[in-house]
């Protein structure tokens, strides 16, 4: 494996447990999505690979170099999107990606090459020679994700690539970013979007208060949910949650959206129930199908604080 | 040391073209303050006497050079560190001190023509002589590095950044109306003379006024004393710029 990320424990002053035992590996060519809510330190995971900040425990080491005690051979090898915007206020778009492609030892006719290419396929080229400062945070965001894909590293980290960004650009970057994984780069994306996750990676990891609470590939996350349908039902505005029957299993609520389990058994009275709410006014609307990988990733980070409460009433 | 260099060039275009925006405006405020300073000494001081003129004028750049780097050069570095600005540059195949060098260059650089034209315009407008060694090009770059490394020190040991503006402020406050630079040493209480001994501000005033004019002034002594301050805050940034969370 080319990262290997082995029993990662961060703690900062004042006690705060960041990551917890946390142990993965990436190898090239493979796109690993790493998906949590905020705060679940899926940033600060990152930034102990590119040596940022220094783990409590563990050891990371990137082609077999500890990376934990050579923090420079780190940022050698790893190209980063960061979670923060560039600093690139006074440099043009153009000038912004070069210098990183030129920072990150390529030479200046083949950086400006490349520049121009992944320009052209965001669509940034109206942009070209307008100032950071003059451009909008998604298309620094962009220009940010260019910066990092320029010159890419044996690994790349893009921490949220595509927040910000317009839905047919962020289908750009996603192209991209499975083009990076086949010519070798092991890419380490840092997500919230698990829809767009789910078409991209190969392997993920959900974290959760520091911890990881499941890996494996989509597929296999999603069987790990049984074979059990999911209904969704969508409150109307302000409407009380109703009292859920027997079949309905498992049941989340997440403001206004209660899920729940089915077995295949009892799908065609689940959609009755369900029309009968629909009807009386109390959803919007209800959908039944398969399990998604956003239902294992609910089913797995209970975050919100409301969840427990809301669990309660639906019963 | 050729990634060093190569990394340095890089991050001064950076940190150039960053500010680059700004430019023509910080230009012309440190012209206008250089403007300002010497025909602003005349009407405070009425008659002034030419010797008054010629030890005021050439404390000017030592008071610029502290300001930039007490003053500027922290909370610079303290707005940077809250916006995240070191984690980016950071998280790049840089040495960090290859970007505290262009970073500092580029402070420096911005700070030369407000200097030169306080000198030039304070010798013409007073009509004293200056006697320029060789010894200023070192003396002005000592000076100049001390005072960011120590802006650079201030700036990254404070752990809040938003102290860092009421620290600086302290400090140049101390450094206008409390040190030996405007005026000569003897004009201070013993205790805070002696205080002076070992803080930098007197030996980089000496260091301007020894290698621009015929003033006496212990050139060595300032070298050395400024130097060793050099060393010791390079050292301090280099340790904190390299630690991590």
């Amino acid at each position: 494996m080319l990262l290997e990320i082995q029993n990662i424990t961060k703690i900062y002053k004042g006690k705060v447990k960041a990551n917890d035992n946390i142990s993965l590996s990436i190898a090239e060519g493979e796109v690993f999505g790493l998906l949590g809510p905020n705060g679940a330190g899926k940033t600060t995971l990152v930034n102990q690979v590119i040596g940022l900040t220094k783990p409590t425990s563990g050891s990371i080491t990137i082609n077999g170099v500890d990376a934990i005690a050579k923090p420079d051979y780190s940022r050698e090898v790893c190209s980063f999107q960061a979670q923060v915007q560039a600093p690139i206020s006074g440099l043009s778009t153009m000038q912004a990606i070069e210098l990183a492609g030129r920072i990150r030892g390529g030479k200046k006719a083949e950086v400006h090459k490349r520049a121009l290419e992944l320009a052209e396929k965001l669509e940034l080229t109206e942009w070209q020679k307008t100032l950071g400062l003059n451009i909008s945070g998604g298309v620094r965001r962009l220009v940010a994700f260019c910066m990092a894909a320029v010159v890419p590293g044996k690994i790349v980290i893009l921490d949220e690539p595509t927040n910000d960004v317009d839905p047919l650009r962020r289908r750009t970057i996603w192209q991209e970013v499975q083009t990076l994984a086949k010519q070798g780069s092991a890419v380490l994306l840092v997500t919230h979007n698990i829809l767009e996750a789910e078409r991209v990676v190969d392997r993920l990891a959900i974290i959760d208060q520091g911890q990881v609470k499941g890996m494996g590939t989509p597929a296999s996350l999603k069987e790990s949910e049984g074979d059990v349908m999911r209904l969704e039902l969508i409150l109307e505005p302000k409407a009380a949650a109703p009292s859920l029957p027997d079949f309905l299993k498992k049941p989340v609520v997440i403001n206004r959206r209660i899920l729940s389990d089915v077995q295949p058994k009892n799908t065609t009275k689940a959609i009755e129930w369900a029309r009968g709410l629909k009807e009386n006014g109390t959803i919007e609307e209800f959908y039944l199908g398969p399990a998604t990988l956003e239902d294992v990733y609910v089913r797995l980070v209970k975050t919100h604080e409301d969840t427990e409460h809301h669990e309660r009433d639906a019963r | 040391m050729v990634k060093w260099f190569r990394s340095y060039g890089l991050m001064c275009k950076w940190t150039f073209l960053s500010s680059r925006p700004w430019l023509s405006l910080n230009l012309a405020v440190q012209l206008g303050i250089s403007v300002a300073f010497i025909y602003g000494m005349g009407y405070f001081y009425g008659d002034i006497a030419t010797a008054t003129a010629k030890y005021l004028t050439t404390g000017s750049p030592t008071i610029v050079l502290l300001t930039v780097g007490l003053v500027v050069v922290p909370q610079v570095v303290a707005s940077m560190r809250s916006e995240g600005t070191f984690d980016y540059i950071w998280s790049l195949p840089v040495p960090r001190m290859a970007h505290i060098a262009a970073d500092a260059t580029n402070t420096f650089g911005s700070m030369v023509p407000g200097i030169l034209l306080s000198i030039i315009l304070g010798k013409f407008h007073f009509g004293f002589d200056l006697n320029i060694s060789w010894l200023v090009l070192p003396a002005v770059l000592l000076t100049a590095a001390t005072a960011t490394f120590v802006g650079y020190t201030i700036a990254f040991a404070v752990p809040k950044p938003m102290m860092v503006n009421i620290i600086t402020q302290l400090m140049i406050f101390f450094v206008m109306m409390f040190s030996p630079v405007m005026y000569p040493s003897v004009n201070l209480p013993q205790w805070l003379q002696s205080v002076h001994t070992v803080l930098p501000i007197q030996y980089m005033a000496d260091l301007m006024r020894g290698t621009l004019t015929d003033l006496p002034a212990n050139i060595g002594q300032s070298f050395l004393v400024v130097g060793a301050w050099f060393v010791g805050t390079f050292i301090l940034t280099y340790f904190m710029v390299r630690r991590r969370n």
